[in-house]
C-alpha cells in the first residue's frame, strides 16, 4: 500500500506539489491526471526515491521514502517507466533488458526466461540483437515497459505509458496494464489520456500542484454534474420548453435540435413521470437516454475551478 | 560497467582512436626519437676520470719493474721508495720509482716506471707506468697506460636516461588523458540521452554506480596503454640492443611506472572526470572541464622534461602513492556529493 501524507516538493520558489495526501490500495490502478507542470512526475519521482520531499511523508509497504536506508528497498519494489523510454540506443533489446535485470539482481536463468518470453510476446525475439535506436517509438516504449517489469515488481509506476503509441499498440499496453492488476500488482499511471484513465483506472486523482479531487472516474462526474436526460422527439412543440420547466422535478430544460435535454433530481424516479407527461401532451417520444459526463468534462471543469 | 563497455564496443571510431593514440605516442614517437640517436651518437666509452690529464704515450719497452722487497700494510709519508712491491699501503707525498703497487692509496705523489693495480690515486703524477683497475682524481699521466674502473659515461649513456624519462612520461600522460572523453560523458551523457532516470531508479547503490562508470573508462584506457607499452618496449629494445649490447627495457623504473604510476594517474583522471560529469548538465561543459583534470600529470611531465624531477624508482613509488591517496580521496568525495536529485533535476 502506498500512503502519502502532505507530501510537498518545492524547487526554489516553485511549488511543484504541495500537501499531496492519498492512499493507494494494493492491486489497484491509480491514475494521476493533470496538465503539464502539475507535479505528477515530481510526485512519481519522490515515490521512487529519486528526489527528496521538501516536507510531508510517504510510505510504500511501511518503508518510508526520503530515508536512505529505505530507498534501496523501495527501488527494488518499483518498476519505473519514465516519460522518455531512455533505452541504450546502441545496444539490442536483449541487452537493454538483461542489464536492468542485473541491476535489479534477477538471477540469470530467470532473467533469460523472462526476456525471451517478453520479447517473443512483443514480436521482437528475432530482432533482439539489433540496436534499439533503429526501432519505432512504439517499439521502444514497449521495450521500456518490459524493462520496468523485468524484476516482477509489486509496484509499477508508468509515466505516460501510451503517449507515443499508435492505437493498436496503446490497446496492447492498456490490456497489459489490466493484466498486471489481475496479477495483484499496484499500478500508478501519470496520464493526459483521459479516455485511457477512464477505461483502466480504478481511482484517479486530479492534480494541479495539489490534489484537486480524488475518486473513481464515474463517481467524480456524478458528484460534479447534475444527472441529465435527453429525450429525442419527432417534433418539439414551441410551448413545450416553458411547460416542462414548470414541473417540480425538472431543474433545468433546454432544446438541442430535436432533443429535449433535462436536468432532473433522480432519473430513476422522475423519468417515468416525464414520459407520462409528454405522452399526455401528445408529443411522440422516440428515444430516452441519460447523458453521461466524461472524465474529460470532469477534468476541464475541475482544472478550470482550480485555476480560479 | 559491462553495459558501458558494451556500449563502448559499438563505437568503432572511439575504439580506433583509443588504440591509435597510445600507439602513435608510445611507439611511433619514441622510435622516431631513438632511431636517429643510435645512428648518429658515437658508441665509444672513453676511459677517463675527473681531472685526468694525459701526456704522451707509454714507450713500447714499458715492462713490470724488478723488485727486491715486499711491503704490506704500511703507511709512508714524504718518502722515496724504489724497487719495492707495495700491497695495501697508504702513500702521501712520496716519490715512487720502479715499484709494483697493489690495493694501495696514493696521494699528492709521483709514480715513475711502476706498475699499478686496483689502487686509488689522488693528485698523482704518473710517468712511464702502467695501471689497471684504478680509481682516481686529478691525475697527470705522462707516457703511461692507465685503466680506470670508473669510466666516464658515453654520450649515449648520458642521453638515454633522459630520453627514457621523456618516453616514460608518455606512458603516464596517455592513461591520464585517454579516459577523459569517456569518463566525462559517463553520467551527463546518460542524462542527456534520458537513460539516467531508469538507471537511478534501480536499487544500485551510489558506490556501485560510480564504480561501474569509473572502471568502464579505466579498463579500455589502461588496456590500450599496456598494449602500446609492450609494443614500445619491445621495439625500443630491438632498436637499442645492437647499439648498447643488451636489452635496456623494461627496467625497474619502467615496470614500477606501468604497474603503479600509470594506473593511479589513469584512475585519478577518471575519478575527477566522473565527478565533473555528475555535476554538470552538458556534455561539452564536462569535456571542457575534463581538460583541466590532467593538470597534476602535466605538472609532473613538465618537472621531468625540465630536469627538475628525475623518475627514479623511489620517485615513482612516491608519486604513485600520492596519486593513490588522491584517488581514494576523490572516490569518497565523488560518492559523498553524488546526489540523484541534483543529477536528475538540475539543468543549469
Amino acid at each position: 500500500m502506498i500512503i502519502c501524507d502532505r507530501l510537498t516538493k518545492t524547487f526554489g520558489s516553485i511549488k511543484a506539489i504541495q500537501d499531496f495526501s492519498l492512499e493507494i490500495p494494493d492491486g489497484c490502478i491509480f491514475g494521476l491526471l493533470g496538465p503539464n507542470g502539475a507535479g505528477k512526475t515530481t510526485t512519481m519521482r519522490m515515490l521512487c526515491c529519486l528526489i527528496q520531499p521538501t516536507s510531508g511523508e510517504a510510505q510504500i509497504d511501511s518503508y518510508e521514502i526520503g530515508k536512505k536506508e529505505s530507498a534501496q528497498k523501495i527501488r527494488g519494489m518499483i518498476g519505473l517507466l519514465p516519460e522518455v523510454p531512455g533505452l541504450y540506443e546502441t545496444l539490442g533489446a536483449y541487452k537493454n533488458l538483461d542489464y536492468y535485470g542485473q541491476f535489479y539482481g534477477v538471477p540469470k536463468q530467470r532473467r533469460e526466461e523472462s526476456i525471451r518470453t517478453t520479447l517473443t510476446n512483443l514480436g521482437l525475439w528475432d530482432r533482439r540483437n539489433e540496436p534499439v535506436g533503429g526501432f519505432s517509438k512504439g517499439m521502444k516504449q514497449k521495450i521500456a515497459i518490459a524493462r520496468a517489469l523485468i524484476h516482477d515488481p509489486k509496484y509499477i509506476f508508468l509515466d505516460e505509458p501510451t503517449a507515443s503509441l499508435d492505437p493498436a499498440a496503446a490497446k496492447i499496453v492498456r490490456e497489459y496494464i489490466l493484466e498486471l492488476k489481475n496479477r495483484g500488482n499496484t499500478v500508478l499511471i501519470n496520464t493526459h489520456n483521459l479516455t485511457e484513465a477512464e477505461r483502466i483506472c480504478d481511482q484517479v486523482a486530479l492534480v494541479k500542484n495539489r490534489i484537486v479531487k480524488v475518486g473513481n472516474p464515474k463517481g467524480l462526474a456524478r458528484g460534479l454534474f447534475a444527472r441529465t436526460i435527453s429525450i429525442t422527439m419527432q417534433k418539439i412543440p414551441p410551448s413545450l420548453l416553458k411547460d416542462i420547466s414548470s414541473l417540480d422535478f425538472v431543474s433545468q430544460a433546454q432544446i438541442k435540435g430535436n432533443q429535449l435535454v433535462l436536468n432532473v433530481r433522480d432519473p430513476e424516479v422522475d423519468n417515468p413521470q416525464v414520459i407520462s407527461w409528454l405522452i399526455q401532451q401528445g408529443v411522440p417520444v422516440q428515444f430516452v437516454s441519460e447523458e453521461e459526463h466524461s472524465l474529460e468534462d470532469v477534468y476541464m471543469k475541475l482544472i478550470e475551478e482550480a485555476d480560479g | 560497467m559491462r553495459k558501458d563497455l558494451d556500449e563502448f564496443k559499438k563505437q568503432k571510431l572511439v575504439i580506433g582512436s583509443i588504440i591509435a593514440m597510445p600507439i602513435v605516442l608510445g611507439v611511433v614517437l619514441p622510435l622516431v626519437m631513438f632511431v636517429p640517436l643510435v645512428t648518429i651518437v658515437p658508441l665509444e666509452r672513453p676511459w677517463d676520470v675527473d681531472g685526468l690529464l694525459q701526456i704522451g704515450n707509454l714507450p713500447d719497452d714499458g715492462s713490470v719493474p724488478w723488485t727486491n722487497q715486499t711491503l704490506e700494510n704500511v703507511t709512508f709519508n714524504q718518502t722515496v721508495i724504489k724497487n719495492k712491491t707495495l700491497k695495501n699501503v697508504i702513500l702521501t707525498n712520496c716519490i715512487i720509482v720502479s715499484c709494483v703497487l697493489e690495493n694501495s692509496t696514493i696521494r699528492d705523489s709521483s709514480v715513475q716506471n711502476s706498475s699499478l693495480s686496483s689502487s686509488s690515486l689522488i693528485n698523482v703524477t704518473v710517468i712511464h707506468s702502467k695501471g689497471s683497475g684504478l680509481d682516481g682524481r686529478s691525475i697527470l699521466a705522462v707516457s703511461s697506460d692507465l685503466m680506470f674502473t670508473k669510466t666516464k659515461p658515453s654520450e649515449i649513456d648520458q642521453v638515454l636516461p633522459l630520453m627514457f624519462n621523456m618516453v616514460l612520461m608518455i606512458f603516464i600522460i596517455i592513461p591520464a588523458t585517454l579516459p577523459t572523453i569517456i569518463a566525462t560523458y559517463s553520467i551527463v551523457g546518460e542524462k542527456n540521452n534520458r537513460s539516467l532516470e531508469p538507471l537511478l531508479a534501480t536499487p544500485t547503490t551510489d558506490g556501485e554506480l560510480l564504480a561501474g562508470k569509473i572502471f568502464s573508462a579505466f579498463i579500455p584506457s589502461m588496456g590500450s596503454t599496456l598494449l602500446a607499452f609492450s609494443l614500445g618496449v619491445t621495439l625500443l629494445d630491438v632498436v637499442l640492443v645492437p647499439k648498447v649490447g643488451y636489452p635496456l627495457l623494461p627496467n625497474l623504473t619502467w615496470i614500477l611506472s606501468i604497474v603503479l604510476l600509470a594506473p593511479t594517474a589513469c584512475l585519478m583522471s577518471v575519478l575527477a572526470c566522473v565527478l565533473v560529469s555528475s555535476k554538470v548538465s552538458d556534455v561539452r561543459a564536462a569535456q571542457q572541464l575534463g581538460g583541466f583534470i590532467v593538470m597534476p600529470v602535466v605538472v609532473l611531465m613538465l618537472g621531468v622534461l625540465s630536469g627538475f624531477i628525475f623518475l627514479s624508482p623511489i620517485m615513482i613509488v612516491v608519486f604513485a602513492g600520492l596519486f593513490g591517496c588522491l584517488d581514494l580521496g576523490l572516490f569518497y568525495f565523488a560518492k559523498a556529493i553524488f546526489n540523484r536529485e541534483n543529477i536528475l533535476t538540475k539543468w543549469t
